[in-house]
């Protein structure tokens, strides 16, 4: 039942998430003040998430390296956004020194976030775990996936690439994001077909809750393209919303890998 | 009287289901006692279950930790017989 709460949990934010932002849609600086600071809670929860799930393995397991690294790339985006909240590391007012130091911190963590992602999404293939669907079903589930992923944030990484190659430095964080979000989507396939393999035993719900929050940061990448391309005010409350589910999922994805580990250890104790 | 008593994968099996559910368990057991053993899983008698538990760890520990692991297979071994 208490997994069943994890899961709950991400929507539940999201909904209270949604109904503060409309209750303070007239009074922009309120929102201007409330939707950063809600980011930094999410942001907050899932570092502990992460780190909480890494307290549970031993020095050397895999799954701890994959929670570190994801907890190590969650410190780094947290960091970012508390120095984007001083005016001298802001957008608008940033020096080169500033946006160096926001920009790498920005690279660090997608590519940290990235190797959490692939030592989780290997992890079936070490455990030699049964995916379900045959070959064909996998590369059905892949091939979908990877065309999502491409469609969601291939036009953001291909504008960014020729922004780089014209000598816009700045550019750089924001294609080395939209690759790594590429390549991190496509990673859905196999944390979701690990998930579903593992149904009926509860360390299907570690699996289920991070393939939940890659969907949301699918989910936010989509909404997040939508706003410039079609002028969408509502869309960046929208786009913040699946941020917040996408980090809420690791948060309770890493809950549920230190409820799972508990369970094992306490039946076997 | 006919004996119903369950088969040593099967009990295995069993002890493992709560964790990574019956498809798992039984592909795990069934594929550790071909490997290991060269032998279906209803051929598997006591005597091989030191062998069949060792086979199972590397996955355990991947999927679990080694700590978890450990704790679990000798749970397995303390209740299978």
């Amino acid at each position: 039942m208490r997994f069943r709460w994890l899961a709950v949990f991400p929507l539940l934010y999201a909904a209270a998430f949604l109904l503060a932002a409309w209750w303070l849609r007239g009074a922009a600086p309120a929102l201007a003040l409330f939707v950063p600071g809600q980011r930094i809670v999410v942001r907050i929860l899932a570092v502990a998430g992460c780190f909480v799930a890494a307290s549970v393995f031993e020095r050397g397991d895999h799954l701890r390296r994959a929670w570190l690294w994801l907890g190590w790339g969650a410190v780094a985006i947290l960091l970012r956004d508390l120095l984007r909240l001083l005016p001298p590391f802001q957008p608008a007012s940033a020096g080169p020194g500033a946006q160096i130091i926001v920009s790498g911190l920005g690279i660090l963590s997608n590519v940290a976030l990235l190797a959490g992602v692939w030592a989780l999404a290997r992890s079936w293939k070490m455990a030699a775990i049964e995916l379900p669907g045959g070959r064909s079903g996998i590369i059905a589930v892949a091939a979908v996936t990877a065309v999502l992923a491409v469609a969601v944030a291939g036009p953001g990484a291909l504008k960014n690439a020729r922004e780089l190659a014209a000598g816009d430095w700045g550019s750089l964080i924001l294609f080395v994001s939209a690759v790594a979000d590429i390549i991190s989507l496509c990673l859905i396939t196999p944390l979701l077909l690990t998930a579903v393999s593992l149904r009926g035993g509860v360390f299907s719900w570690p699996w289920g809750l991070i393939t939940a929050s890659q969907l949301s940061w699918l989910l936010y990448d989509a909404a997040a393209g939508l706003t410039p391309a079609l002028g969408l005010r509502g869309f960046p409350v929208m786009a913040e919303t699946f941020r917040g589910m996408a980090e809420n999922y690791l948060f309770v994805a890493g809950v549920a890998q230190y409820l799972v580990i508990r369970q094992v250890r306490r039946a076997a104790g | 009287m006919t004996s119903i008593a369950t088969s040593i994968a099967e009990q295995i099996a069993e002890r493992l289901t709560p964790y990574i559910g019956q498809f798992n368990s039984r592909m795990w057991v069934k594929a550790v006692a071909r490997r290991e053993l060269g032998l279906a899983p209803d051929e598997v008698t006591a005597a091989h279950l030191g062998t069949l538990l060792d086979g199972l760890r590397p996955s355990l520990s991947t999927l679990m930790g080694r700590g978890a692991a450990e704790d679990l297979l000798l749970q397995i071994r303390r209740e299978v017989r």
